[in-house]
Formats: structure tokens, C-alpha cells, sequence
């Protein structure tokens, strides 16, 4: 398997703050990796720098050989990143069916017909189960709908990598299951995922890889078991004796 | 020489603007508002003072007193009972809301005044020092003085009061200062009637220097605007060095350019200030404003 | 509103349009082209206020652009029509030229800076020489009798009130549309989702300065006569501004509303009070926006799209994007 995302030596200053240093991992085409870490750890500032919201400082990313460096977000969309947002950013004003198809219409590889676009609304509706709720005010949605609206919206673009930022916060446990359930399917279709992840189940029941970010630094890298069982990551995140579901629960 | 003539004006023009700027920034600073009607206060005081020059025969400069005082009485329940209302809605609001407000004082002055040039000239007007090869107006010099010692005493007392304390709290956080108990819609109200004296006062110096009309204030605002901008919304000390700055680029560009491309040149400085830097020299970010990821 | 049903509204409104000139004698016709005016360049802002959320405080200042334009061409023999076509373009050139670096400003700069727009192009055309300076210009008068010139422009007004209410609509529900109502939402969720911001944002500022300038123009032939101070006041700004948002910003119909509501009262206002009326339209924009503050349609509508999250009522602050989580 080919790496479809490489980040190398990724750094990332606020000010005085080092919230990215020295990060450098790699993605492989297919792979379903988790990215978990303290608050404060960095991984939204990542993910940020990944999609273009922000610049590196340092470093570079690299997606299916293109340099995302200096690459507005509209554009590094269009080479097939999708992202959700932690807190649901939903097109207020807009019905959720709108919603995704705006996402549709713009988002995603240029060259995807007209009737793939509307089919894929559809599409990316059912799977998350938003079908029968499409008319309704994406406003009205509670925190479960909003966060199954951004991963349709994300779903809608056809993505080659999908970032998900938290997708399950939030959310009861069925709903977490269900999630999964969405993530799992998607995945099994060809779509990278990289997504950042608190809910320990969800994280080790569906990443096969997992990067630890601490105070902006990798700090470890592996499988679930590996991570888990890193003491510096317990030390750092996990705490010990902490009784994790991950390898039963796969 | 000349030069160095034209640049003396300037910095003396420039503390009055500064006593102007620096009350906007305040308000602004604090509460988020942007008051159009700062405007309407500067020609409140401007005119009471003319009032009291013509009708009493009061100095001017004594007089700016009790027009910062009519200014301060009339914006502190404005404040309170009104705009505070508009605030929650946002700063688009809170301009279309002040800019009503200052289309209706402005009207009034110019319904009880008249739209006619006024002048406020106590004896003493054209007396001027002379210091090597150069003149200094005593009047502008007097008013530049006033100028300094009111923000200088603006400053004692947001540093040193406790009145002051407050009103720097809420301008920080304003949930915050709610929690330990501040009572912020009046800081709010306190705040503006205090924004509200400054341009009144303001507007006192300004008509001993020049003669003073209804719209004057506007006049006046545009440049306080783009005083804002150069040195940073809702920062004193930034309305201070913006103030400088801009009438010195204005006595530059009326000795080199021409004295009617003045307010060009001004307000293509705020366009450009504002796309360059928003933030202007010393401006914080705006506030509640999230620094972007 | 469903799509028929705003066809078949516009339709009736541009029948009694049609008619209204057998109706009404020139001073209603002059109030009602006043108004029609209005109504053309409330909708224009809409486009750029209530769409995209960018508070364009300086709008304005294309009616200014777009009048000068008419003026200038017409006293160098130009015709009208010719020129009014002008008065179309050259708006749109300067809010493209502008637009690119000034869109980038969020809400609170945004609307600074286009204040700051405003002004310099009052004072760049009060100091240009062929502009006629701080005189103004008048107009080359058209050539027909005082009715005919009435029901003339009644009917240009009245045409562009409906091409501007017309285009709206278009734009709501087209590609454009969709790229600017996201903005206004999410900027980012926008931009990451495919939508090339400065783009979209542009156009929509670049339509609304046409149909403004378009309006400028009209008026400029219209009057006879415009000068620098009128045509770039920053009341009329204000006006429409405080029209859009009392009407209800991002609504069709709400802008005319707007429109009607405000140039009626200040009408009226002119006529019974002569110099106060200022006066009292400040007092009742005041107490608009302290009172009214999301517009009188908008209050319905808020309530039949329902509450935003926490149950608190959905918070339209222009520019202010939330903020991400620490992660």
C-alpha cells in the first residue's frame, strides 16, 4: 500500500505557543488510523494544517504526491480531503438536504458529473441515516444530528481521505455505535480516515494504527495493543489501570 | 523651517484629535460599540460652550467643564435605558442604532442653532509666542495642554480608581467581571457618558480653534475613525499615536499635495490599514473575537 | 416562498406597475419612482448584507459611482442608454477591484472599510476636475414634457425595482447562492468544503454595486442635476442598510418591505415636518434597533425556522465565526 497522506516534521507556532513540533507520520491508502492525545495535544491544529485553515510554521504534507503547503483549503479540497469539524459548523439557514448538497456541488475531485453529485447527496443521506430528516432545518438538529450532518456533508464529496474530527462526542452509546458502523462501511469502500478520537472504544475498535500527539509531539505510534500499553502514553493520557474495551471489543 | 512650523501644527492639532480618538476607542474598547454619535456630543459640547461664551461671557476653556458634564448627563441614560438593549445584537446593530441616535442630536442642535457658521472668540485668541523662528499659537498651545492633562488624567484614572478597575475588567472579560460581581450594564452606561464628555470636550477645543457648525462632528468622526484604525481599535494609547500620525500625514499632504486631497488621502489610509493590518498598531483583537486557529 | 408562487406575485405586481401610471398624478408618480428606487437598491444590498452577511455599510456610495458615471458620459454627447449600460459596468468594475482585498475583512472591519470607501470616493470625485468638483454637474435634461418625463422614469424604476427583486430571487437559489448562504454560516466549513470564498463573495458584492449603480443612473438623468455631497451621503447608506434589516435580512421579500416602510415614513416626515424630519428618522431608527434589532419579518420567520441550539434564539453577529475546540 501506497502512503496517500505523509506529513514530515510539521511544526506549528502560536505566538509564543508550540502547539505542532516536529510531527511526521504517514498515511497509507485504505488505512484507518486514529489520532489520539491529551486536550491541548494539537490534534485539531493537525488536522487544520492538513486541510489548509492554517500554515505550518515548519514541515511539510504531502497528499498523493502534491505538496499541500501554501494550498488554500477550496483547492486542497478538490484533491479529495474532506473534513468534519469538532463542533459542527451546519449551513444555518439551509435545510439538511441543502446542507449536503452544497457540499456536493462544490466539494470533492473536480470532474464528478452533475448527476454523480446529486446521487451522491442522496447517497451520502442514507448512509447516515439522515434520509428521512433531509427537509428538515439543519438548525433543528440536535447535537446527534449535526454531527451525522457533517459526516454526510463530508461523505457527499466522494473523499479520497477523510479527517474526522470527533465525531463521536457526544454521543450516547448507541449513537457511537451506529457512527462506527457508518466509519467501518466507508472505510471498507476505499476511503482513508484519519480521526481524532476521546471515545476509547471507538478508536480501538476501528483504528488498526494509532498516532499518540502530546504537547504537540508524536509520542507514540502503533497498534492499539502497542499504544496502549506504551507507558508514556499511559502515563501522559491514558492512566493506568484504566480499563479500555479496544481489544475485546473489535 | 517652515516645515518644522507645519509639523508643530500638527502635533498640536493632533492632541486634540487624540482627546477625541481616545474617547471612541474607549467606548469601543470596552463595549464593543461603535459610537456614531460621538459625533453629536462633539457638537454638544462645541455648542454649549459657544452657548455659555455668548450668552455669559464664560471662557471657553473654563466652560468645557460643564459641557463635558451636559454631555455625560445626557449619554449616561442613553446608554443605560437604550443601547445597552441593541449591545447583545451584535456590532452592525449597535453602528445602525448610534447612527440613528447621532442623525437625531445633530438634527436638534442644528433645529435650535441653525446651520450657520459659529465662532467662539475670547479676547485672547490671536495672542501668539514667539520661539526662535517659530510661532506658537497660544490658544492651540493651551488646548494641546488641556489635551495631554485629560488623557494623562484618563489614564490615572482607568489605572489607579477602582471605578477604573471595573471598567478595565469588563473590557477584558466581560462574563468574567459579571461573575465577581461587576455591575457591567453600568460600566456599560458609565463608559459611554464618559466617551461622551471626552468628545464634548474635544469639541470645546476644536471651536476655539475653529468656527463650529452642526455637521462639524462628523467631519471630525470620519477622522477619528481612521485614527482608530492606524492605531488599533479599542487601544488608548493606539488612538494616541494614530492621532500623531494622522495629522501629521495631513499637514503633509496639504503643504505637498493639496490641502482638498487631505480627506482622500485619509480615508484610503483606513482601507488600506484595515486590509493590511485590522488590527492597527497596539490593537488588540477584537473583542471576543477567537484568534484564528 | 414556494418558486410559483413568487412568479405569480411578481407577475401581479409588475401588471399593476404597468397600470399605475393611469392612476396616479406626477407628485405620486415622483413618490412612488422615489420609492421603486429604494426598493431596487434595498434589494441589491441584500444580496451582500442578508446573503452573504458582509454588513456593507458603504453601498451607497455605487449610486454615486453609477449617477456619475450617466452624468459625465452624457455631457460628453453620450446617450442615455448607452450610458445608463455604463452605469452598470463601471460599479461593478470598482467593487471587483476593491472587493478582492476589502472581502477578505470579517463583519466589524468590513463594514469600517467600506465607510472608508465611501468617503474617499466622495472626496476623490469632489476633486476631480471633470466631475465638476464640489459644484456637481448637471445632466443633459430629456428631451419630452414634464408628464412624459414622469411616466418615463416611473417605468425605469419600476423595470430595474423588478429586475433587482428578480435577480434576488435567481441568485437565492443558484450556484452563487448556495456558495454566499454558506459563507455566511461557516466560513471555514465553507472553504473546506469546496467553496473558493473570495470568488463568490466578489460576485455577489459586484451585483449589488450594478444594480445600485443602475439606480444611480437613472436618478442622474432622472434629477437633471447630481453633486458629490447627495449622491455620496452616507445616510442614504445607512438607509438602505437599516431598510434590509428592518425588512429582514436574507428574505426576498423583506427588503422591499424595508424599503417601502422606511422611504414612506420619510416621506411623509418631509412633507409635515420639513427641517426635523432628519431628526425624527434618527430617533426612529434608534428605537428600531434597540427595540426591533432582527427586523419585524425576521421576527416571524426566526420563529417558524425554530431556535438554534441551547433553545437560545439562532445569534446573527455579522463576521464573528465560532471558534474550533483545544484538542
Amino acid at each position: 500500500m501506497t502512503s496517500l497522506l505523509e506529513i514530515s516534521r510539521v511544526s506549528r507556532d502560536f505566538g509564543g505557543v508550540r502547539a505542532l513540533d516536529d510531527v511526521s507520520f504517514s498515511v497509507a491508502e485504505g488505512e484507518m488510523v486514529g489520532l489520539i492525545g491529551p486536550n491541548g495535544a494539537g490534534k485539531t491544529t493537525l488536522m487544520n494544517v492538513i486541510c489548509g485553515l492554517t500554515r505550518a510554521t515548519e514541515g511539510a504534507v504531502v497528499f498523493a504526491g502534491s505538496s499541500l503547503n501554501n494550498v488554500r483549503p477550496n483547492a486542497i479540497n478538490h484533491l479529495g480531503i474532506a473534513r468534519t469539524f469538532q463542533i459542527p459548523k451546519p449551513f444555518v439557514g439551509m435545510t439538511v438536504w441543502e446542507n449536503v448538497l452544497t457540499a456536493s456541488l462544490f466539494g470533492g475531485r473536480r470532474g464528478r458529473s452533475a448527476d454523480a453529485r446529486r446521487a451522491a447527496v442522496e447517497r451520502a443521506l442514507e448512509i447516515v441515516g439522515l434520509s428521512p430528516r433531509a427537509r428538515v432545518a439543519a438548525e433543528s438538529l440536535n447535537v446527534a444530528g449535526r454531527k451525522r450532518l457533517e459526516l454526510a456533508r463530508a461523505l457527499a464529496m466522494e473523499p479520497r481521505l477523510l479527517l474526522l474530527d470527533e465525531v463521536m462526542a457526544g454521543l450516547n452509546l448507541k449513537e457511537v455505535e451506529a457512527v462506527m458502523g457508518v466509519v467501518e462501511r466507508v472505510n471498507g469502500e476505499g476511503v482513508t480516515v484519519l480521526l481524532i478520537e476521546h471515545v476509547m472504544k471507538a478508536v480501538m475498535g476501528l483504528a488498526r494504527r494509532i498516532v499518540v500527539l502530546h504537547h504537540g509531539q508524536v509520542l507514540a505510534e502503533g497498534t492499539p495493543e502497542d499504544v496502549t500499553r506504551d507507558p508514556d502514553v499511559i502515563a501522559a493520557y491514558l492512566g493506568s489501570g484504566i480499563a479500555y474495551e479496544g481489544q475485546d471489543a473489535r | 523651517m517652515f516645515l518644522l512650523q507645519q509639523l508643530i501644527n500638527g502635533v498640536m492639532l493632533g492632541g486634540v484629535y487624540g482627546v477625541a480618538a481616545v474617547g471612541f476607542a474607549l467606548v469601543w474598547g470596552v463595549m464593543n460599540e461603535i459610537n456614531i454619535a460621538h459625533a453629536a456630543f462633539m457638537v454638544i459640547g462645541a455648542y454649549t460652550s459657544f452657548f455659555l461664551f455668548t450668552t455669559l461671557h464664560v471662557d471657553p476653556l473654563a466652560s468645557i467643564v460643564v459641557a463635558m458634564a451636559v454631555a455625560f448627563a445626557l449619554a449616561y441614560p442613553i446608554q443605560r435605558y437604550l443601547l445597552n438593549r441593541a449591545l447583545p445584537h451584535g456590532l452592525v446593530i449597535t453602528l445602525a442604532t448610534t447612527f440613528g441616535l447621532n442623525l437625531f442630536l445633530e438634527n436638534v442642535v442644528r433645529r435650535v442653532f441653525s446651520s450657520d457658521y459659529r465662532s467662539i472668540s475670547p479676547s485672547y485668541i490671536t495672542t501668539s509666542f514667539s520661539l526662535g523662528p517659530l510661532t506658537l499659537p497660544l490658544v492651540p498651545l493651551l488646548v494641546f495642554v488641556l489635551a495631554v492633562a485629560f488623557t494623562a488624567g484618563l489614564h490615572l484614572f482607568l489605572e489607579r480608581s477602582s471605578l477604573g478597575l471595573a471598567i478595565r475588567a469588563t473590557a477584558l472579560n466581560r462574563v468574567a467581571a459579571r461573575i465577581v460581581g461587576i455591575p457591567v450594564q453600568v460600566v456599560y452606561a458609565f463608559t459611554f457618558a464618559l466617551g461622551a464628555a471626552l468628545a464634548a470636550a474635544s469639541g470645546t477645543m476644536i471651536g476655539t480653534l475653529q468656527s463650529i457648525y452642526p455637521g462639524m462632528g462628523d467631519a471630525f468622526l470620519t477622522k477619528v475613525f481612521v485614527i482608530t484604525a492606524l492605531g488599533g481599535f479599542g487601544s488608548i494609547p493606539g488612538a494616541l499615536v494614530g492621532s500623531l500620525i494622522l495629522s501629521l500625514v495631513e499637514v503633509l499632504s496639504a503643504t505637498y499635495l493639496s490641502p482638498n486631497i487631505v480627506d482622500f488621502v485619509a480615508f484610503s489610509l483606513l482601507v488600506v490599514v484595515l486590509v493590511v493590518r485590522p488590527q492597527g498598531l497596539f490593537g488588540k483583537r477584537f473583542y471576543g473575537e477567537e484568534a484564528s486557529a | 416562498m414556494r418558486r410559483y408562487a413568487f412568479w405569480l406575485w411578481l407577475l401581479l405586481a409588475a401588471g399593476l406597475l404597468a397600470l399605475a401610471p393611469l392612476a396616479l398624478n406626477e407628485y405620486w408618480m415622483r413618490v412612488a419612482s422615489s420609492v421603486l428606487m429604494w426598493v431596487a437598491m434595498a434589494e441589491a444590498l441584500n444580496i451582500i448584507l442578508g446573503f452573504a452577511g458582509y454588513p456593507a455599510f458603504g453601498n451607497g456610495a455605487f449610486l454615486g459611482v453609477g449617477g456619475y458615471t450617466v452624468a459625465v458620459l452624457m455631457n460628453h454627447g453620450v446617450g442615455f442608454w448607452p450610458a445608463l449600460a455604463a452605469s452598470v459596468l463601471v460599479p461593478g468594475l470598482i467593487a471587483t477591484a476593491i472587493g478582492v482585498p476589502v472581502l477578505r475583512l470579517r463583519g466589524h472591519y468590513f463594514a469600517i472599510a467600506t465607510i472608508g470607501v465611501n468617503f474617499a470616493l466622495l472626496s476623490l470625485i469632489q476633486n476631480l476636475g471633470f466631475t465638476g468638483g464640489g459644484s456637481g454637474l448637471s445632466v443633459p435634461l430629456y428631451p419630452g414634457s414634464a408628464e412624459a418625463l414622469s411616466v418615463m422614469f416611473f417605468y425605469l424604476f419600476a423595470g430595474l425595482a423588478v429586475v433587482s427583486v428578480v435577480v434576488t430571487q435567481l441568485v437565492r437559489g443558484s450556484r452563487l447562492g448556495y456558495a454566499i448562504r454558506a459563507i455566511q454560516a461557516s466560513e471555514e466549513a465553507a472553504a473546506v468544503m469546496g467553496i473558493n470564498g473570495t470568488l463568490y463573495k466578489v460576485a455577489a458584492w459586484v451585483i449589488s454595486a450594478m444594480l445600485t449603480g443602475a439606480a444611480g443612473g437613472i436618478y442622474a438623468y432622472w434629477n437633471g442635476y447630481i453633486e458629490p455631497v447627495s449622491m455620496f451621503d452616507i445616510v442614504t447608506s445607512v438607509k438602505l442598510f437599516i431598510m434590509v434589516l428592518i425588512g429582514g435580512a436574507g428574505t426576498v421579500v423583506g427588503p422591499i418591505l424595508g424599503a417601502v416602510g422606511i422611504e414612506v415614513v420619510s416621506e411623509y416626515l418631509w412633507s409635515t415636518l420639513g427641517g426635523l424630519h432628519l431628526a425624527v428618522l434618527g430617533l426612529i431608527i434608534l428605537l428600531a434597533g434597540v427595540f426591533v434589532p432582527r427586523g419585524l419579518l425576521s421576527l416571524r420567520f426566526w420563529r417558524r425556522r425554530g431556535r438554534g441550539r441551547d433553545g437560545a434564539p439562532t445569534n446573527r453577529t455579522w463576521g464573528v465565526d465560532e471558534g474550533g475546540g483545544a484538542s
